[in-house]
Formats: C-alpha cells, sequence, structure tokens
C-alpha cells in the first residue's frame, strides 16, 4: 500500500518518474506537445484578457477623460452652472458632432468632429504627429485642425494643407494618433478634432441632433471624490436627461467585448486541450501496453499497481508543469507582442503581469484534462497480470472504464464545467457549449463504431486493396474511433465558424449593398430639407431619395416601472432604451415594417401618444400590446400606449426606427429629418456637391462604413479561424501519435501482406481507401454538425438568411484531408521501408 | 513446525463453473525452511501453476496456502504485494530484466520495493559475486541469456527472501551454463538460509535437490 505521505516513498516515485521519463521521453512527445499548444492557447488567452482588463481599469480616468463626465446631448449646460462645476475643480467642455470634411480635389468625407477647450485632456494626452502639432489647434491666428490617418487618406492632404469642415478653412496642423478617451471612429473610421475657439467662433453648430456637449470635471481635490461626486450629481439634478459617468464605466462596454471575445478563446482552448486529452489518453494506452512486462515484472517483485500508477502519474505531472509553466510564461508576454497588432489609435500599452494565482489557473485547468484522460489509460495497470510472466503471453490491456472510474471521471468534467462556468459572464452559453462538445465527442464516436459495424456487416468487394483497408479498420486497434474523435471535432469548428463567417461575409458584400442606399443623411434641418431635396432631384432627377422625420427621444420607464430595474445589460435589445434614441412618426404603417401583433392607429389624435413597437425588442424587454412606455422627449416626460409590433429588417441600413409613434401627436415636437439617397450618379459627385451648396448638411457612405466593418470583420474571423485550425493540428498530433503507436503492429501485417504477395501499390491503395472510408464518415457527421450549428446562429442569433457555400466547403474539406493523409502517410513511412525484413528474423 | 511454504488440499481451475478445467486437484505439501525442493512432471501437468499460486500472483480455487505460517488465499492485491516483496523472490525461465534499466538497476528494484534505499553498493557487490563486475551498467540487451540470468536471481535474492521460487531457470540456457547457475544458485540459497523450489525438466538439477515432489495431471504422486 503506498502511503502518500511516506517521504522515502516518494522520493522513490520521483526518482522512478524521472528516470523513465529521461529514458523513454521520445515516446510521451505527443503528450508534451498537445499539452503545450493546448496550454499555450489558454495562456495567450487569459494573460491577454488581463492585460487589456488591467489596461482598462489602470486608465479608467483617462479612457472617462475625467474624474465625472456630464452628456448634456444637444443643448450646453448653462453658464450658471458650469460656474458651479468650476468651483469643484477644472472643467474641460467639448462638442462632438458629426460633419463632412472636404479637400479641394476630393469628395468630402463624413467625420466624427471634436471640438475641444484647451484643457482638454484633464488626464492622458494627445499624441499626435508631428510632436506638438496638437498644440496648434488651440492657436488664435488660424483655425487649425488635427486629422486622423484615415482622413489623410481619403482627402489626400498632408500637413499644412487646408480642409473645409462646414464652408470654413482649417489648416492641418498634424496628425491624431491617438487620445486617451478612445473615439471609437478613431480607431475605425474618421476622426477630426479642432479647437473650441473656432468652433464657437465660426458658428459651426449644425443644431442637428448628431451633436452631444460633454463635459468633464477634473476635481482639485481629488481625495474624496464620492462626495465631489454627489455635489455634482446634486448641481445637474435639475434635468434628468443630464447623463453622468464615473471613471470604470467607460471601459465597461470595451470590457464586455474583451469578456465575449476571450471566453469564446476560452471555451476553443478548452476544446483544443480535451482533443489533446484524447492523444494522452491514448499515448499513455500504449504506453502502458509497451511497458506491459517491466509493469508485470515490478508486481510480480512486490511493487503495488498503486505504485505503479502513481509513477507513471506523476510522470504525466512532471511534463504538465513543465509544459505549463513555458506556456505561462509565453502568455505572460504575450501582451508585448498584442501591442503591436492592435491598432495605435487605440493608445493602449498592455503590460505583462506575472502572478502565481495566473499560473494555477493554467495549472489546474490542465490538471483536470489530464486527470480525466489519464485515469482510464493508468488504472488498466491494475489489469496487468504478473502471472503472464510464468506464461510469456501478454494480453493488451484496454481503457478501465470501471464504475468507480466513470463516477470519478462525470465529477471531474463537472469539475472542469464549473470551473469554466463561474469565471465567466455568458454562464448558459459556456455550459451549452460544454454539454454540445461532449455529445459532439459521443456522437464521432458512436460513428466510428457505427463504421465498424457496419464494414464487419458488408465486406462483399473483393479486391484486395479494400479487404486490407476492411482489415485494418475493424482491427481492434483501428484508426478509426480516434480520427474521427479527435479531427471531426476540430473539423466541425472549422467548418461551423467559417459557415458563419462566410455568411456574414456575403451578406456584408452582396445582400446588403444590393438593398442598402448609397448615402445616409444625418441630422437635415427641417427648414433646409425641402431646398436638399429638390437640389438632389437638380442633379439625378431619377434619384431613390427618403426622408423621415426624426426627434431624440430617451427611454425613461415601461409601466411605471424605471427601465434600468427591467433591463439587464446583457439583454439583446438593451441598446433600444439606452442613452439617447432616435424616434421617428408615421400616419400610416410602412409596407417594409409588417405589422406582426396589434393594429395600427387612427390618423388624428394629437393628445395622445401611440406607439408602435420593434417586435424582437418588445419581445426582449417583455412589453405587450397597451403597456405604457414613458419617454423623454426634449426634456420633457412623456407616457404613451403601445399600439402594435413591428417587424424590422435592420439589414437594408434604410431608415429603421425601433420606436415610431403617432404623427397627430409628433407634429407639436421640434424635429429633423434624416435620409437616404441611392442613384446611379456617383455618390461622390453627389456628395461634392451637396456639401458645397450645404455646408452644414453630412452624409455618411455606406459602402464606406461597410468596407469598415468588413475590414473588422476579416481580421477577426482570420483570428477565429486561424484558432480552430490550432485544434485541428492538435488532432492531428493525436492521430499522428495514434499511427506511430500503431506502426509496429502494422508493419507486421503489411510485412505479411508483401510476404504474401501483396505489392506496394495495393498497401497504398489500402490504405488511401481506410483514410476515405473514415474521413467521409467523419466528414458527412461534421458536415451535419456544423451545418446545423452555423444555421442555428445564422438564422438565429444573427437573424440573416443562411446560405451554404460548396466552394468553401469543398476546400476546407480537401485541404485538410489532404493534409491529414500526408501526415498519415509520413507517419507510416516506416512501413515502406526495407528494413521491414529484419523483422522477419526477430519476431 | 517452522514451514515456509504450506499447502493443504488446494484446487485450481480455470474457465466456467459448468465446464471447469481442473489444473491442480487437491494439493498438499509443505517446504520447511531451508529446504531446496524441485518440482517436475511432465508438460501441462501443473508446475508452473503451483509456482504461481505460491507466489501469490495466481488466486487458488479451493483451499489453503500460508507462506510463512501466514493465510494468502483470499488477500488482497496491496497484501499480497507486501508478502510477495517481503519473502518472496520469482526467477522466470525468460529472466524478464526490465529493459531500460541496467543491471545494477535491475537488482536495485528488488531492494527499493522493500524501502531499501541507496544499497547499490549491496547490488553491485552481489552481481560481482557473480561473475558481472564488468556488466554492472549495462542494459538487459547488452547481455548473454546466462549473464541476464544471473541478473535475475541476483535480483530475487538481493532481498534475502524467505523463499525463491524459480519455474525451469535454465530452460533457456546450454547445459554448461545450466550448470554454473545452479551452481549459484544452491550456494547462495544455502548461504542465506532460504528456501528454494524449483520447476526442472532436467533430471541431474532435479537430483541435487533435497525433496523431489512429482505432479501428474495436477496431482502429487
Ligand atoms: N488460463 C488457463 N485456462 C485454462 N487452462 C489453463 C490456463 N492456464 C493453464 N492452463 C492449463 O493448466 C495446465 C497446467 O499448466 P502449467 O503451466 O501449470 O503446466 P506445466 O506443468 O508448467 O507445463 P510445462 O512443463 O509445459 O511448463 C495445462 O494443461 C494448461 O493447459
Ligand atoms: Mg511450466
Amino acid at each position: 500500500m503506498v502511503k502518500l505521505f511516506d517521504t522515502q516513498q516518494l522520493r522513490l516515485i520521483n526518482k522512478y518518474a524521472i528516470r523513465d521519463f529521461s529514458r523513454s521521453y521520445k515516446k510521451l512527445w505527443v503528450i508534451a506537445s498537445t499539452l503545450f499548444i493546448s496550454l499555450l492557447l489558454l495562456s495567450l488567452t487569459f494573460s491577454v484578457k488581463e492585460a487589456l482588463n488591467n489596461e482598462i481599469t489602470a486608465n479608467s480616468k483617462e479612457l472617462l477623460g475625467g474624474d465625472i463626465q456630464l452628456s448634456t446631448g444637444i443643448d450646453p449646460l448653462p453658464d450658471l452652472i458650469v460656474d458651479e462645476l468650476k468651483t469643484l475643480g477644472v472643467v474641460s467642455t467639448a462638442i462632438e458632432l458629426a460633419t463632412m470634411v472636404s479637400s479641394i480635389d476630393m469628395a468630402p468625407v463624413f467625420t466624427e468632429l471634436r471640438a475641444v477647450d484647451d484643457h482638454y485632456p484633464l488626464y492622458g494626452e494627445i499624441v499626435s504627429s508631428p510632436p506638438g502639432s496638437a498644440e496648434k489647434i488651440f492657436s488664435t491666428t488660424k483655425p487649425m485642425v488635427l486629422i486622423n490617418e484615415s482622413i489623410q487618406n481619403l482627402l489626400k492632404v498632408k500637413v499644412g494643407d487646408d480642409v473645409l469642415i462646414m464652408g470654413k478653412t482649417f489648416e492641418v496642423a498634424g496628425l491624431v494618433v491617438s487620445v486617451p478617451d478612445i473615439a471609437e471612429s478613431a480607431v475605425f473610421g474618421e476622426f477630426a478634432i479642432i479647437g473650441k475657439a473656432s468652433y464657437d467662433k465660426f458658428e459651426l453648430s449644425s443644431g442637428g441632433s448628431f451633436l452631444d456637449y460633454e463635459y468633464r470635471l477634473k476635481f482639485s481635490n481629488p481625495s474624496n471624490a464620492n462626495e465631489q461626486n454627489k455635489i455634482v450629481e446634486s448641481i445637474v439634478a435639475y434635468d434628468d436627461t443630464i447623463e453622468t459617468r464615473l471613471p470604470g464605466e467607460s471601459g465597461q462596454r470595451l470590457g464586455r467585448v474583451i469578456d465575449n471575445f476571450s471566453n469564446f478563446l476560452n471555451l476553443v482552448s478548452v476544446s483544443a486541450m480535451i482533443i489533446a486529452g484524447i492523444g494522452i489518453s491514448n499515448t499513455l494506452l500504449s504506453f502502458v501496453n509497451q511497458r506491459n512486462t517491466s509493469i508485470a515484472v515490478k508486481k510480480s517483485i512486490g511493487f503495488s499497481s498503486n505504485f505503479i500508477q502513481l509513477m507513471y502519474f506523476y510522470e504525466i505531472i512532471l511534463i504538465l508543469i513543465t509544459t505549463s509553466i513555458i506556456a505561462y510564461l509565453f502568455g505572460v508576454f504575450s501582451p508585448l507582442l498584442a501591442n503591436e497588432l492592435l491598432p495605435k489609435s487605440l493608445g493602449i500599452d498592455l503590460q505583462p503581469t506575472v502572478s502565481l494565482i495566473g499560473y494555477l489557473n493554467i495549472f489546474f485547468i490542465g490538471l483536470l484534462v489530464v486527470l480525466i484522460f489519464s485515469i482510464p489509460s493508468l488504472y488498466s495497470i491494475s489489469e496487468i497480470k504478473a502471472v503472464a510472466l510464468f506464461r510469456n503471453t501478454f494480453q493488451p490491456v484496454s481503457l478501465n472504464f470501471s464504475l468507480k472510474n466513470i463516477v470519478l471521471l462525470f465529477i471531474l468534467v463537472v469539475i472542469l464545467t464549473t470551473y469554466f462556468v463561474l469565471q465567466t459572464e455568458q454562464k448558459f452559453y459556456t455550459v451549452l457549449y460544454f454539454v454540445a462538445f461532449f455529445i459532439t465527442m459521443l456522437i464521432f464516436y458512436g460513428v466510428s463504431r457505427l463504421l465498424i459495424s457496419f464494414l464487419k456487416k458488408f465486406h462483399k468487394f473483393s479486391s484486395n486493396g479494400y479487404r486490407i483497408a476492411h482489415r485494418n479498420i475493424i482491427a481492434k486497434k483501428s484508426l478509426a474511433p480516434i480520427m474521427t474523435v479527435s479531427l471531426g471535432i476540430g473539423l466541425t469548428l472549422l467548418l461551423t465558424l467559417s459557415f458563419v463567417a462566410n455568411n456574414l461575409k456575403q451578406e456584408i458584400s452582396d445582400t446588403i449593398p444590393s438593398m442598402a442606399p448609397d448615402l445616409f443623411f444625418v441630422s437635415i434641418d427641417r427648414d433646409i430639407q425641402p431646398d436638399l431635396e429638390s437640389f438632389i432631384k437638380s442633379i439625378d432627377p431619377e434619384v431613390m431619395l427618403e426622408f423621415s422625420p426624426m426627434a431624440s427621444a430617451s427611454f425613461i420607464s415601461l409601466n411605471g416601472t424605471p427601465i434600468e430595474e427591467l433591463v439587464s445589460e446583457n439583454n439583446r435589445s438593451a441598446w433600444v432604451v439606452r442613452g439617447d434614441r432616435r424616434i421617428s412618426w408615421s400616419e400610416k404603417p410602412n409596407p417594409d415594417n409588417p405589422i406582426i401583433e396589434g393594429e395600427w392607429w387612427e390618423p388624428g389624435n394629437e393628445n395622445e401618444m401611440f406607439i408602435s413597437m420593434d417586435s424582437r425588442a418588445a419581445y426582449d424587454l417583455g412589453m405587450s400590446i397597451n403597456d405604457k412606455i414613458t419617454l423623454n422627449i426634449l426634456g420633457r416626460d412623456v407616457t404613451g400606449t403601445i399600439k402594435n409590433f413591428r417587424e424590422v429588417d435592420y439589414r437594408d441600413i434604410s431608415i429603421n426606427f425601433a420606436i415610431i409613434i403617432n404623427k397627430a401627436f409628433a407634429n407639436k415636437l421640434p424635429y429633423e429629418y434624416i435620409g437616404t439617397l441611392k442613384s446611379d450618379v456617383s455618390s461622390n459627385d453627389i456628395l461634392a456637391r451637396v456639401v458645397e451648396q450645404f455646408p452644414n448638411v453630412s452624409a455618411i457612405k455606406v459602402d464606406r462604413i461597410l468596407s469598415q466593418v468588413s475590414g473588422v470583420l476579416n481580421k477577426i474571423f482570420i483570428a477565429v479561424t486561424g484558432i480552430s485550425l490550432i485544434v485541428i493540428v492538435i488532432g492531428l498530433i493525436v492521430i499522428v501519435s495514434a499511427v506511430l503507436v500503431q506502426t509496429t503492429f502494422r508493419r507486421y501485417n503489411n510485412l505479411i501482406y508483401k510476404i504474401l504477395g501483396v505489392d506496394f501499390p495495393t498497401i497504398l491503395r489500402a490504405m488511401t481507401i481506410e483514410f476515405v472510408l473514415i474521413y467521409l464518415t467523419l466528414v458527412f457527421f461534421a458536415l451535419s454538425v456544423a451545418i446545423a450549428g452555423s444555421y442555428l446562429i445564422v438564422e438565429n442569433t444573427l437573424q440573416l438568411t443562411w446560405r451554404f457555400d460548396l466552394g468553401l466547403t469543398l476546400w476546407i474539406l480537401l485541404t485538410t484531408a489532404l493534409v491529414s493523409f500526408v501526415m498519415i502517410l509520413i507517419a507510416n513511412k516506416s512501413i515502406f521501408s526495407p528494413k521491414v525484413y529484419p523483422l522477419i528474423r526477430n519476431e | 513446525m517452522n514451514a515456509a511454504i504450506q499447502f493443504n488440499n488446494v484446487s485450481l481451475s480455470y474457465g466456467s463453473k459448468v465446464d471447469p478445467v481442473e489444473v491442480l486437484k487437491g494439493i498438499n505439501f509443505s517446504v520447511s525452511s531451508e529446504e531446496i525442493v524441485s518440482i517436475i512432471g511432465p508438460s501441462g501437468s501443473g508446475k508452473t501453476s503451483i509456482i504461481m499460486l505460491a507466489s501469490g500472483l495466481e488466486t487458488a480455487t479451493e483451499g489453503s496456502i500460508k507462506i510463512n505460517s501466514q493465510e494468502i488465499v483470499g488477500l488482497k492485491e496491496n497484501n499480497l504485494s507486501e508478502i510477495r516483496r517481503k519473502n518472496i523472490g520469482i526467477v522466470f525461465q525468460s529472466f524478464y530484466l526490465i529493459p531500460n534499466l541496467t543491471a545494477t538497476e535491475n537488482v536495485l528494484l528488488s531492494l527499493e520495493a522493500n524501502q531499501k534505499y541507496n544499497q547499490e553498493e549491496e547490488a553491485k557487490k552481489l552481481l560481482s559475486e557473480f561473475g558481472l563486475s564488468h556488466r554492472l551498467d549495462h542494459l538487459p540487451s547488452e547481455l548473454s541469456g546466462g549473464e541476464q540470468q544471473r541478473v535475475a536471481i541476483a535480483r530475487a535474492l538481493i532481498n534475502k527472501p524467505k523463499i525463491i521460487l524459480a519455474d525451469e531457470p535454465t530452460g533457456n540456457l546450454d547445459s554448461a551454463n545450466s550448470q554454473s547457475m545452479m551452481d549459484l544458485l544452491f550456494e547462495y540459497t544455502k548461504k542465506s538460509k532460504t528456501s528454494l523450489v524449483m520447476v526442472t525438466h532436467d533430471n541431474s538439477i532435479a537430483e541435487r535437490c533435497d525433496r523431489i515432489i512429482e505432479i501428474k495431471d495436477g496431482q502429487i504422486v
């Protein structure tokens, strides 16, 4: 009996394990390499995520731009209030607006313009090139602007050139590389900064709703921030449309994106690790079988099974410790690499952090996977009988699935799942993923058994190649189960992700452009709308032009309950009730938005507000017909009744509103227009002429947005496919190791075939047939699962129409097949070498 | 009486209860300490089976087997392991050295199983006495059959067990090698006051033993 605390025994185990490892490490490379790759993936994910989160927390004030931020929307704070705020510290005023920037030769570009005073930024700095050019925008002699690289490229301007903003001339002072309070458009789109003085001087305010006043405060006495926050809140308490934000809140959205992505990566890593586990299990079992006699001898000398199991287990733990430390160290320094890969405009500088907890986290997951997959292999040691030494016959042992082991494995799997679930926000999806993963694994295993039993029943072909392949597949040491499971899962993952990616890409590159307008006008003053319309029609009489009235509103409550209490941050439709929402109105239902519940209203009721809701949002937010919604429209709380739900398809990027109210009521509201344009005339030409004539009109070029989106999507997809490729690579290593384990056995068989007169081409043909049979079976199921999975994601989660791409599918399947087959042939190469003949003498 | 091994009415059968293959039927014998006994009999008579039972590696279907007065029938694997490593050394016909351990390490294994650590000198000394001083750090694949068997005997003897069980220890050796091997085995069992139970086909070897047990069809004749 091995007593765990017998130090002498432990020392002995340690000695044996190290001795055994140093003499047979070549046989354990599969365990080491697959463990390493999957641990590395996990470690990279954890480290980069932690570094990003640290960066966000450490720079929460820079990300917000102050100790507290107030947004007042289109109206500035009264001077009195600003003065009151100034008693607490420095106040920086910034105005954000959407506008057009143009140069002499090029079409105007839609830009997020930020006008800042010289206190900006309160924390951090504007990184600009050439250095120091940021100061120039506050110059009083000449209006200057900082533009980002994207504008520079689109307008083909350089430092010192002039650009036009709402008809006024600005000189390009330099390029803005990054701002501390990350502007999304600075990262993905067009972004410019001017001094607030120029903004005021030129009265740039377009008055539209795409304008936001922001006030940031840096307390002169930062020690009791909480109290001062309360004072600030009490100062602006008179207007409940003023939004206050504290440090940490501004990083929330970024934090959530990081969380979701890293959660996905974690799940992929754990899948990779589980496939590595299959390799571990298989390698260990063959390891045990190769050591059959040694184990039997040890038993005959008086070592117990427990001792021997413990020794081999210890050996694997040594491998785990080594690989996990190396993987962890690689992971720790990966943020430095991430810094190089992330867009500079994010202004993010990730720091590597070494922590014991971080390491233990990875080690613990590795330990669980290793335990799960080594238990059935190592317990087979107890089945090795020392009496075989008297009879010189050794039966190969197989995985030990005793009831005790099954219970143990179940508990370990539950611990592993729980451990992941506890670390993530998306608990439901994580559990779902694990369940789906294990079911898929079982399916693949079942499929391989089906193939074997099917072949056992039907073997009607007489070709030699087929007969050999047939025998190999139904043999006890068949490659079929391990190949189906380890390659099947990787392939399923790759196919599913590629299908989803491909559907999204096609949507963006084909479907949306065909439906979407060319230009999207934002915030058109109601006074100029008729002029604008006739001006555009004079350029192109055939133009398809659509204008909708629009007002800004914010969601206050549903049936009297404040909306924040009803809707969680993670709600799919939380965007509808967060912040400022544009609403529109109409007298009749829009044929593109069919009503699916309730009825449209009678026209002409100007004292009551009727509401038509986007049906999906209504469902997500738990609304029903006749519920009361309170909206704040231009500082006034108005309560209306839900009359109907519309099905809204946002894909066409035409004018769609989640909330539509009755026109009679809305006529009293101040409003502006938004519009869409589709024309055969080049949208650049139209845009250039419109902006020249109406400097205050802003329009987004839809193809520009789409190319931005597809650019970002492309990067994500490359990352995601790359990651699922890692899973396939691990699967291939597992298969190759299984092949290597088999070669002795196969070499012998093939030798006999040779002696029997079967020639080399036949053996090659046999291997090809064997591979094709197994591969076709696994592809059939991988494809079914991937189609079902991607269909669900595309149709339900993304709400797009799922389409099948035969070319892509064939490409993936054939490439994977080719690579796998070549790897298997290489692993089998000793079979083809003439050196097999000495075997006859040895056997 | 101080018996090293005591078989009482021991039977061994394989297969199902309905259609059993009876290998041993009602075996009774005992081996006292320091006694050297050989077991002879035709092929398939059950000689190896007796050794397997005595080593505790096989379980008797019926009867009682005592090693050093301790009943071993019905014990759990862990207890059997303990009794085996404290009392018994086994020598196999096919030597069975562990292939990736050197001669010395193979011998040490036996000591270490008994929590005797750092006794490398002891192991080397015994191997040298067996004429293997120039082969101490060789792997089994680098040793001749005779050399391998001497290492195996050293492995069985190093622990000074009360009982050595040997199943045709010279079966894979030529006659010259066989005789020198037997000299070694007899000399050392005498010296360390160990009982020896040995299966052999070689009458000249059997005759050198204190006693001969003959088996036929699973019974002692
Ligand atoms: N697992 C088993 N199942 C059924 N019968 C068995 C089994 N093991 C051994 N036997 C039978 O038991 C009998 C005795 O075997 P044992 O090995 O003890 O013979 P032996 O006397 O050592 O023979 P040999 O001199 O050839 O080594 C044989 O007839 C053999 O066929
Ligand atoms: Mg025998």
